[in-house]
């Protein structure tokens, strides 16, 4: 009895107790006035530590919450009761497990008067995560008791503070059952998900009913009074629950059809793909919600408190932002975006209705939307109208275009569409008003509105083109548009003189999402806005003809600019490495034109590209194409010419029932081989060359380039022979070749391509004065370029073109190694060595016979030698610490690479191409590779290791390589072997669940690996497990009873995520089977050191079941596996929680 | 001293102590001149003067023998200084009592000029390596006129 199950408290506790509890408490009340004042902070920890870690604390605190004076002393003795009662959970006496949750709720109910509402919630947080903790071992009948007393106070019997702390007490009880809010318990995820699946099936709805009812006593008084009143405290704790409970993400409710739990698949939702900016969850609780959320008339009543308080307080305009509104407003946003099973299926009627409810309550927030921004302006709170903006975005999201459109004809003349145009260009005009760089209300707003559109446009954008806006809705998209161009260009033009040092990567992709959102706007309403951008874009240009020499043109440049780039998102969408199709709204509009000259989309394309020829002219390029300039001109070709030009004929063919379109015949057929297409391509490709000659140094600018370049790798096109320095570049070259007719051309070319290259190096590296001859800059700097184009040739290897490739790798390998030799000093130019070989090696392994394998790797094993021998035991002696680290860093680059380079020759033994046959194969690549982590082993010291990319990569291997080929670790010398043991040890205790996950695989493979040997006879990893005496006469034991030894420690005295110890038991597991009598030793010793016989009889009856349960056997069997990771994962569960106490 | 100076000057004759680059091909990890000193450059950064203006090269370097810092801006497209940094692997043969250390040249005569070096924790380890008989390679960069010990490994048998 820890005397909690008697309910009258301290009647039997002992004056010896009493004066010991009196000591704990003033010690615990004590630190906590020492951490307030931040004096010996550490000492002060020390002592709370101490009381959550020792055993069984619960009288102690029970006494400090009853008795001390000091909030924060009683708050620190909940959380000991909590941190004591998860930990020794498994061996509490059901009556204290259930006297402790109910002292706690006693607590909170008895001090709900109590103005220290932070030791309340805790308490109250305490008593949920206990009663989470017994959910599935107490009977309904316990748990009807609880809820009893929770009804009781929820329904105001007991006065309105206990009211709230019942409605608070089950919100913490929502959270603490809702997966992504829950608190860890050592427990494995399994037990989460069957409570998850409990409270949502069985208590959830009558929580909801419960906050309805207290609810509903509260609001006459609130609506009556005309002041705040307390009642307003319970009413937005009941809002607060509710909106939580509807946050709740509904699974068993969606037609029962997953029988077991799945607790590793999320249950994703099929909402559209598009990332938003705001939140908006749908809320889809199942048909059996239906009466409490839709016939009860509940959305009528929040509706009516809500407008009717907002009424009486018209005047007061802090009352938007005072909290239970703000819960209110939240409850209906969310009830907007309910959806699913709940509504019967009568043609989305009843859906309807519900929707047409919640936006007439909504309605007052945002129209008339003039009005209310002016308001807003003047110094209104600016959140209801932002919550408006929320509600149709939920309610878009659950709806169709057109239906979201009608809801609002009921109401109002006009449609939502228009509405939303409206609203939205109201926020434009604000924004462009003042143009701050504060984040304003208006910035949220048009966010919000912004991903409005997005939502209904990417639902009819996906649909082959037939979904239309109704008419009208596509006039407030034109006319939208045609304001949100205005206010980007004004945006533009008053930046273009200031320095940009906003320009970083997060501003471009929200620029770039923004615009992309802007084009569906456009698309949404192409016959009027197409016209318009053209009309823009060519008084634009004229602008900057006219001024041509008198005028700063930088204003209209920029406006230019911003221009191409909207042209373009609404013209193309982006690739990202597939073929991107003419957007369906351009394919299926314009139906009654028939003249390719005519087409809106062809006027606009052409105009762009002839104002873009003009940058070959040098006296234009040097008063107009600033070189930002041309970099949205080549951005904009490049993105265009990808969906445009040169368009095959039935490939790019979208849906078939557009086929019979003279006007896309026009557009789709303009720009290909037997009309412009050959014109503009040359265009292109000269305005590319121009771009590349002219504008050195503007490395913006040829990144464009790189992308044009790659849009034209699959057109037929050899115009780009003159090469320039990039890699990218002679990536791009090599890929064009995968387009010509045969092989033997394609190889050909590649040969023709690099053979300059190739044999400059090989020039090099012969001349007799190298040395001398290689520290020239210039030399360094044209060696650097050509390994890049090697590099960038070599990554872009394809089947077609792999012999050139190949031959182009042979034919410089010696001349690679000689200047390994001669630049060892010139780490960037070691890195690029490295990294072309890493990619040559990666392309070519896996298409080679044997007999070049060989070679290959020979050439890698002398790579690695002649690196390694530069490379060990080298000192930087720099004085300075900045290039000491340089010095660091580009060695782990290098040692990057290199295993890289290791990882790639592996791959050769799973994906292989060559035509030998397994039994031809002359090279073991696992001895290679080992020899390989001979070399390099001792570069990578422990230091290194925690670089997080090379130790990912380093454990990535080395866990690779003991599953694949344990076999041959046997074989490694001592040093090399303890070198990876050490390693794998230092790797079990990173932080890294991936990287311990790895060290875990590779010792299960160690452990298997050696018994399955053993058993068979052999001797296995031999010397190595079996342990050796060194001569002063110590005895080293083995690795196997090394780590057996730590996996334990680990396993049950360490902190580590649940997640692991699956791995860990596969792991395990063959380590007991290898090591029998140390497993038996060792649990013996954690029994001989358990004082209380009670935990004693416990832990060995648990270590008992572990090995023997569920029909274990010592065989490492398939299914012997999961057998024991349940065994384990029970074990730790029953012990862990003792074993841990100090 | 005058001799050597002499010496490097013949060995190296019509070589210049730099060379021109454009700034704009200059990467991190290069070298550069700036005020006269030979540098290595930590760190590039490109910047433009308005939006439609033209790139410039922002460096920030660290002298090779001093360890300073030192920063440059330059336009992408003018040419910048870059030394010409040499460096040389001798075998350690002896310390000698004054501060200098003696080694040994490819072509079998010693170089007895270089100062050992002025950290405290390397020159420990430099001489106990020495001490214990290990062979000791020493690398030696040199750039417009001036020479240090930059590196050293320890090799000979395992």
């Amino acid at each position: 009895m820890l005397g909690f199950s008697n309910g009258s408290g301290g009647g039997g506790v002992g004056a010896e107790d009493l004066a010991q509890f009196q000591a704990t408490m003033r010690a615990i009340e004590l630190a906590c006035s020492y951490i307030q004042i931040n004096s010996n902070p550490v000492a002060a920890e020390a002592t709370i530590l101490s009381l959550h870690q020792s055993p069984q604390p619960y009288k102690a605190c029970r006494y400090i919450l009853e008795h001390s004076q000091v909030a924060n002393a009683r708050f620190q003795a909940a959380a000991a009761i909590r941190e004591a009662a998860i930990r020794e959970w498994s061996f509490l006496a059901t009556d204290d497990k259930g006297g402790l949750i109910n002292f706690c709720l006693g607590y909170v109910m008895q001090h709900a008067n109590s103005s220290e509402g932070y030791v309340l919630s805790k308490v109250s947080s305490v008593a949920a995560q206990l009663m989470k903790r017994g959910w599935l071992e107490f009977t309904p009948a316990e748990k009807e008791v609880f809820f009893y007393q929770i009804n009781q106070a929820i329904l105001g019997s007991r006065g309105l503070d206990v009211q709230f702390i019942g409605v608070n007490f089950l919100e913490s009880l929502v959270s603490e059952f809702s997966p992504s809010t829950s608190s860890a318990m050592g427990l494995p995820r399994e037990f989460h998900e069957n409570c998850r699946k409990s409270l949502e099936q069985n208590f959830l709805k009558t929580f909801y009913q419960w906050a309805q009812d207290a609810a509903l006593s509260v609001t006459n008084k609130i609506i009556e009074s005309h002041s705040s009143v307390p009642e307003v405290k319970v009413c937005n704790a009941t809002l607060r629950l509710m909106h939580q409970i509807l946050n709740w993400e509904f699974r068993y409710s969606k037609g029962g059809t997953r029988a077991s739990i799945n607790v590793f698949s999320d249950g994703i939702r099929a909402d559209n793909a598009f990332s938003r900016k705001t939140e908006c969850v749908i809320v889809q609780p199942g048909a059996s919600w239906c009466d409490v959320l839709l016939s009860s008339s509940h959305v009528g009543w929040l509706i009516n408190i809500y407008s009717s308080v907002r009424q009486k307080f018209d005047l007061e305009g802090y009352w938007l932002d005072c909290p239970v509104a703000v819960s209110a407003r939240k409850l209906i946003v969310q009830l907007c975006s309910l959806a699913g099973k709940i509504f019967p299926s009568d043609n989305g009627q009843m859906q309807e209705q519900h929707l047409l409810l919640l936006l007439s309550g909504v309605l007052p927030w945002i129209d008339p939307p003039d009005v209310i921004s002016k308001e807003i302006e003047e110094g209104r709170s600016g959140s209801e109208m932002i919550d408006g903006c929320r509600a149709l975005l939920s309610i878009g999201t659950v709806t169709t275009p057109v239906v979201f459109d009608k809801l609002l004809r009921s109401l109002r003349p006009f449609g939502t569409l228009t509405l939303l145009s409206m609203l939205m260009g109201e926020v434009v005009k604000v924004l462009m008003a003042n143009s701050t760089d504060e984040e304003t209300w208006s910035y949220e707003a048009r966010d919000i509105l912004l991903d409005t559109w997005t939502t209904l446009l990417a639902s009819m954008d996906g649909s082959g083109g037939n979904a239309r806006l109704p008419p009208e809705g596509m006039h407030a998209a034109a006319s939208l548009f045609s304001l949100i161009v205005e206010s980007e260009l004004k945006v533009a033009s008053a930046s273009a003189t200031t320095e940009d040092d906003a320009d970083c990567l997060a501003s471009v992709s929200a620029m770039d999402e923004r615009l992309g959102s802007y084009a569906l706007i456009a698309r949404a309403a192409v016959d009027a806005t197409i016209p318009f951008l053209a009309k823009l874009f060519s008084d634009h240009v004229a602008r900057l003809h006219q001024g041509r020499g008198t005028v700063d043109p930088t204003e209209t440049l920029e406006e230019v600019y911003s221009l191409l780039l909207i042209i373009g998102h609404v013209l193309a969408d982006e690739g990202e490495g597939e073929t991107a199709l003419v957007p369906d709204a351009l394919q299926s509009h314009f139906v009654d034109v028939v003249e390719a000259n005519n087409h809106p989309v062809v006027v606009l394309s052409s105009s762009i590209i002839k104002f873009a020829e003009q940058c070959l002219d040098a006296e234009m390029r040097s008063s107009i194409f600033s070189p930002r300039l041309m970099e949205a001109v080549i951005w904009f070709l490049a993105r265009w010419s990808f969906t445009y030009l040169m368009l095959v004929e039935d490939c790019n063919l979208g849906s078939n029932q557009l086929q019979s379109l003279r006007s896309r015949a026009c557009l789709f057929t303009f720009f290909n081989e037997h009309n412009q297409g050959k014109f503009v391509l040359d265009i292109i490709v000269r305005i590319s060359l121009t771009s590349l000659m002219s504008y050195p140094g503007e490395k913006d600018l040829q990144d464009s380039w790189r992308n044009l370049a790659n849009a034209f790798a699959n057109d037929k096109t050899l115009f780009l022979l003159n090469s320039v320095s990039q890699r990218s570049l002679a990536q791009t070259l090599v890929l064009s070749a995968y387009g010509m007719r045969s092989s033997d051309a394609s190889n050909q070319y590649v040969k023709d391509l690099m053979a300059h290259m190739t044999s400059s190096l090989v020039d090099l590296s012969n001349n007799s004065d190298l040395k001398n001859l290689a520290q020239q800059p210039a030399i360094i700097m044209l060696v650097s370029c050509v390994l890049e184009r090697l590099r960038g040739a070599a990554s872009a290897t394809e089947p077609r073109t792999q012999r050139a490739i190949y031959e182009m790798g042979l034919s410089v390998m010696n001349p690679v190694l000689r200047l390994l030799e001669v630049y060892k000093h010139e780490s960037a130019v070691i890195y690029l060595l490295l990294k072309f070989v890493v990619d040559w090696v990666d392309g070519q392994l896996s298409y080679l016979e044997a007999h070049e394998t060989a070679v290959v790797i020979n050439f890698c094993m002398s790579l690695l030698q002649i690196y390694s021998s530069h490379n060990i035991g080298k000192i930087s002696l720099s004085l300075s610490s900045t290039l000491l680290n340089e010095a660091k860093t580009e060695k782990y680059k290098d040692l990057r690479a290199l295993l890289q380079l290791l990882s790639h020759l592996c791959s050769k033994d799973m994906v292989d191409f060559s035509s030998d046959s397994i039994e031809t194969q002359s090279t073991n690549i696992s001895q290679v590779v080992y020899f390989g982590l001979h070399i390099i082993t001792p570069l990578i010291t422990l230091e290194l290791l925690k670089y997080p990319k090379l130790c990912f990569d380093y454990f990535s291997l080395i866990s690779h390589m003991l599953e694949v080929y344990p076999e041959t670790l046997a074989q490694l010398n001592n040093d090399a072997f303890s070198h990876v043991v050490t390693t794998v040890d230092f790797g079990l205790h990173q932080q890294d669940v991936d990287i311990v996950t790895m060290c875990l695989r590779a010792l299960k493979a160690l452990a298997s690996y050696h018994y399955k040997e053993k058993n068979t006879g052999n001797s296995g990893l031999g010397s190595h497990a079996a342990g050796h005496t060194d001569p002063n006469g110590v005895f080293h034991e083995g690795i196997l009873s090394r780590f057996l030894r730590t996996l334990l420690h680990f396993l049950l005295f360490e902190d580590y995520s649940t997640d692991l110890v699956s791995t860990a038991a596969d792991a395990l597991f063959p380590l007991i089977l290898c090591e029998p009598n140390l497993y038996q030793g060792l649990g013996n010793e954690l029994i001989e050191k358990q004082a209380n016989p009670n935990f004693k009889t416990r832990l060995a009856n648990a270590l008992q079941v572990l090995t023997t349960s569920n029909q274990l056997s010592s065989s490492l069997d398939r299914l012997n596996y999961p057998r024991f990771r349940k065994n384990l994962n029970n074990f730790l569960v029953e012990v862990r929680g003792f074993l841990k106490t100090r | 001293m005058s001799d050597d100076e002499h010496h490097f000057e013949s060995s190296d004759a019509g070589a210049s102590k730099t060379y021109p680059q454009q700034a704009g091909n200059i990467r991190k990890g290069g070298h550069i001149v700036i005020k006269g000193r030979p540098c290595k450059v930590v760190e590039v950064s490109t910047s433009k003067t308005g939006k439609h203006g033209h790139a410039k090269c922002h460096f920030v370097a660290i002298d090779i023998f001093t360890s300073k810092k030192l920063e440059d801006i330059v336009p992408s497209s003018h040419n910048c200084d870059v030394p010409h940094v040499n460096r040389v692997d001798y075998q350690l043969i002896d310390i000698s009592e004054d501060g200098f250390v003696s080694l040994l040249t490819d072509n079998g005569s010693t170089k007895d000029d270089l100062k050992l070096p002025t950290d405290e924790a390397l020159l420990t380890q430099l001489k106990n390596g020495f001490d214990e008989g290990k062979d000791i390679v020493v690398s030696v960069m040199s750039a417009m006129g001036e020479e240090q010990m930059c590196a050293l490994k320890e090799v000979g048998p395992k």
